[in-house]
């Protein structure tokens, strides 16, 4: 094994394309991986090009005062999956609320990925005190009952902010709240990396940190990190359904959670109300989370063997 | 002297999802009393695989696709659970390669081997802990009695491979195996490693097969080799004939990649990497990192060739090359 | 011994600094619009000026940011968590609120590890068998729903298509009672949140426990267990699970302060009078004392749940004491 370790040394590049291409390969064999790469797609492209499929404007009323309201699914071909009470249509409602879910699962992802790459990298690149602390800290996160705080956050913002944010809000709030994990993952693996002989050896060719941390390191880390990634926009996606079904959210913009929240004010009568948009976040997080566990597999090849 | 294990035609196959692995592809040989066995070949060539299929512990995706096992000429049904586990521990003793995650860690020394032998004795706990401390103090651990309370964690990586040791000889095993004993220790703690083996072997009269990929040790503590190449005996040979007269272009291979005190030359390691055991390459397997390749070794697998005294080669040019230890 | 105790005492005394971490944190949050009085003003219109009055007076408002919290976390300390914007004193409310959460959680998460870790390590000694697939593929699906949102589609079946359990509460006020006495009562109104909070936590469970698993069924001293003759029932139960649930009842137990972050959409699907669906009422009606009282209660739960953990992880891992 070493042999090949050190063949491979001055073609690292090489190496890492191959590595990548056995991942593909992995990824490919891999049906649910697959699936859930298929369910993203589709995901995207509704949040992206629903509104042009949709029926009605994103929480429109149309039904209340068109005698339309209240309808079951399955009757009446305009509204195939029924409508609310208070007249919105299921259908236009889910292709609507896709869009807000999205923004909400990935951009609050990209935020806690990038704070947590920084913390993580600093913590783990640099020993000392500052480190240790950026460790306590991120341990202290992983005990917080965070649900609740960031419930408690997100309604007081929705008192002080006056609801002109909008989903942002919550996209900000769950971006702080997310990166302890990919901090904690990020630092473990620079401290195993920076072991390795390829890093020493571009070190002791006298590469200067910052080139390091960037060339060899964080191309190394990015494989847990995608994968984490993944699972923590389904996180994401979950959260901000409890958060909006609660109420917490913001009233004026489409999202799965908030039909939730007014199908379960109907429920003893209109079931559909509750029944479709829960199947829609159902399939959305579980192509994030078959994703994550299908790279997951694919680029660490070691619990599949 | 008698034989004590017999492995015939043994293929052991796994299944996996890229393919199937043929990590072990037609291998035979024996193991007489009193006459240790080296199994050589590189990481990959399948001499783990051999063994363990032998005691019938391949776990799935991996098993046993044909070939026959005996232990003192009876066949044994490897199919059968039952069967081979009256083999494992009772006949034949394994100390696996890494000491430091060859015990639970989760239960003291005293209670891994106190376990093991009351599987194979119908004795009682104090007495199978009894047992125990008498097996420590075979294997040189000073103050058995109070390291039976020690947990894996609490010995040194060479005490722990003592340990190994002593769960591998509870079953009072007839032949024991030694897979690469002494990789992951020190240099001074291997020597003792080593020496212990020796002792046991003579003193309790127990055969030894050592599996590894070093020739040093091949030549320090055997009298016959297998050399596995992908999976396939390349060459079977009494240890002493083989360090003469190689003839497999592999155990010369092998033999030069071996820094040695007595000669001054170089050292020539192995080009290229083990093949890929999902699609072997075509004929010999070793052609593609053989120097004396020929269009035939690309063609046919060669077989393996008894040559007289108790040597067998598989390689379809040994009579032609000749084969030099470097000078 | 000492060193065990030690360990404890070094485990429980990082609970301080979470502990500190949780209650700024609260306080700053509550604070953000300088006060919490100019909050539950903005917020709720109806606010009476004595309510308002009574919050100063909690709050110390006319003190600076730092000397208010000072004095809301050692009122918080004695015991003194205020008085609530509508109901009376918080403390003598919150009592019932954690027994009924953990009415419902604490059977939950039993029966979960006796569900989910069975069929955790089915599924991971059958690797790649039918078996083996379905069970993954169920769990991705239970970890891939919201929880209330189960407890809704159970509450649709079994409640109003089929009329067999209540939906709401946690018992019934007044007869008549579910399946005649109020002992059973009570077990009708567990059934369908203890359902849910069983069903998710089951899929969580089992992927923990069958990743934990194969990782320790390729370990070198299952194959030496093996190979020593020990019967696979022993290789696999005394060896293999001891060392593969160790890592999932701490994780478990680490994570109990999300199972309880889920408590606020379930508790409130099902009216179950609890911690969740108290804080969920409180939050949104701004009785901060309440809020923030409930918050610090959840807060104290989890650190104790992770000591309890750590101890749990002492006692069945002896590495863990010289560390």
């Amino acid at each position: 094994m070493s042999d090949a370790n050190s063949a491979a040394k001055p073609k690292q590049k090489q190496r890492g394309a191959s590595q990548a291409a056995v991942a593909w390969r992995r990824f490919r064999r891999n049906k649910s991986a697959l699936a859930g790469a298929v369910i993203v797609g589709f995901f995207i492209f509704i949040s992206i090009y629903g509104i042009f499929f949709a029926p009605y404007p994103s929480r429109s009323y149309y039904c209340l005062t068109n005698g339309c309201a209240n309808l079951p699914p399955f009757v009446n071909w305009a509204h195939p999956l029924g409508t609310e009470y208070s007249g919105i249509d299921v259908f236009s409602e889910i292709l609507h609320g896709a869009l807000g879910d999205l923004y909400v699962g990935v951009v609050a992802t990209a935020i806690s990925v990038a704070v947590g790459l920084v913390i993580g990298a600093f913590a783990g690149y640099r020993s000392g005190a500052v480190s240790a602390m950026l460790l306590g800290i991120t341990q202290i996160f992983f005990t917080l009952p965070v649900l609740v705080i960031i419930l408690l956050f997100a309604r007081i913002a929705q008192i002080l902010v006056a609801q002109g944010l909008g989903l942002t809000l919550i996209v900000v709030i769950l971006g702080i709240f997310g990166w302890p994990t990919i901090a904690f993952v990020t630092r473990g693996e620079i401290l195993r990396i920076k072991e390795l002989e390829f890093v020493q050896a571009a070190r002791s060719l006298g590469a200067s940190n910052s080139r390091i941390l960037f060339r060899h390191i964080l191309l190394n880390v990015m494989s847990p990190i995608i994968v984490l990634a993944s699972l923590l926009v389904a996180g994401n996606i979950l959260t901000e359904v409890v958060i909006s079904f609660l109420g917490f959210g913001s009233p004026n913009t489409s999202t799965w959670g908030l039909l939730l929240q007014e199908g379960f004010l109907y429920v003893r009568t209109s079931w559909w109300v509750s029944l479709f948009p829960g199947i829609a976040v159902v399939v959305a997080v579980l192509g994030f989370n078959l994703l994550g566990d299908g790279l997951s597999d694919a680029l660490n090849p070691r619990i599949r063997e | 002297m008698g034989e004590l294990l017999r492995v015939e035609n043994l293929r052991t196959y796994f299944f996996t999802e890229a393919g199937v692995v043929k990590a072990v592809d037609d291998v035979s040989f024996v193991v007489n009393e009193g006459e240790p066995l080296g199994l050589v070949g590189e990481s990959g060539s399948g001499k783990t695989v051999t063994v363990l299929s032998a005691m019938g512990i391949v776990t799935k995706p991996g098993r046993i696709v044909s070939g026959k096992i005996f232990f003192r000429g009876q066949e044994l049904d490897h199919a059968s659970e039952n069967e081979m586990r009256k083999i494992r521990g009772k006949k034949i003793g394994y100390v696996s390669q890494d000491p430091n995650s060859s015990l639970d860690p989760l239960y003291t020394i005293g209670n891994q081997l106190q376990e093991v032998i009351r599987t194979h004795f119908e004795v009682s706990k104090d007495e199978g802990w009894d047992r125990g401390i008498k097996l420590l103090k075979l294997v040189g651990i000073p103050e058995a009695e109070t390291r039976m309370k020690s947990f894996p964690h609490e010995l040194s990586g060479g005490m722990r491979q003592r340990v190994a040791i002593a769960r591998a000889l509870a079953g009072e095993p007839e032949l024991l195996v030694a897979d690469e004993p002494t990789t992951n220790l020190d240099v001074t703690i291997q020597a003792q490693v080593l020496e212990l083996l020796k002792t046991l072997e003579k003193d309790l009269q127990m055969s030894l097969i050592l599996i590894t990929h070093d020739m040093g040790l091949i030549a320090e503590m055997t009298d016959r080799v297998v050399v596995l190449y992908a999976g396939k005996v390349a060459e079977e040979a009494s240890t002493h004939e083989l360090f003469q007269t190689p003839r497999h272009p592999y155990s010369a291979a092998l033999l030069n990649s071996v820094p040695r005190l007595d000669r001054k030359a170089a050292l020539v390691p192995i080009g290229g990497g083990i093949p890929n055991l999902i699609t072997p390459p075509n004929g010999c397997r070793f052609h593609p990192r053989c120097a004396f390749t020929k269009q035939v070794c690309m063609d046919q697998i060669p077989p393996l060739e008894d040559i007289g005294g108790r040597r067998a080669v598989s390689c379809h040019r040994w009579k032609e090359i000749e084969l030099r230890r470097n000078v | 011994m000492g060193s065990l105790l030690n360990y404890v005492i070094r485990r429980a005394l990082f609970a301080i600094p979470v502990f500190l971490a949780v209650s700024i944190l609260t306080f700053l949050i509550t604070n953000a619009a300088g006060d919490p009085v100019n909050i539950v003003r903005l917020g709720i219109r109806s606010i009476t000026a004595a309510q308002l009055e009574q919050l100063r007076l909690f709050f110390h408002t006319n003190e600076p940011v730092y000397i208010r919290y000072f004095y809301w976390l050692s009122d918080f300390l004695r015991g003194n968590l205020g008085q609530s914007l509508y109901t009376g004193s918080v403390a003598s409310r919150i009592i019932p609120w954690i027994g009924t959460t953990l009415e419902l959680q604490i059977p939950a998460l039993l029966l979960a590890l006796g569900i989910g870790i069975p069929i955790g390590v089915y599924s991971a000694k059958h690797q790649y068998s039918k078996g083996d697939y379905t069970i993954t593929t169920a769990a991705i699906f239970g970890i891939s729903m919201p929880t209330f949102w189960i407890g809704i589609m159970l509450i649709i079946v079994f409640s109003y298509y089929l009329p067999w359990l209540p939906a709401y509460g946690a018992y019934s006020a007044y007869p008549p009672y579910w399946w005649g006495s109020p002992f059973l009562d009570a077990i009708a109104h567990l059934i369908l949140p203890l359902s849910v909070l069983t069903l998710v936590s089951v899929a969580t469970i089992t992927r923990l426990t069958r990743v934990n698993m194969l990782e320790v069924l390729r370990q070198d001293y299952i194959l030496a267990g093996r190979a020593s003759g020990l019967s696979e029932w022993k290789v696999t139960y005394k060896h293999a699970l001891k060392n593969a649930i160790t890592p999932v009842l701490t994780i478990v137990g680490l994570s109990f302060g999300t199972l309880l972050a889920g408590a606020p959409a379930l508790e409130t699907t099902f009216s179950w009078p609890g911690l969740g669906f108290a804080f969920v009422r409180a939050a949104s009606t701004l009785d901060l004392p309440t809020v923030q009282a409930i918050i610090m209660i959840i807060t104290l739960m989890v650190l104790a749940a992770n000591i309890l953990t750590d101890l749990a992880y002492a006692f069945l891992d002896p590495r863990v004491r010289i560390t």
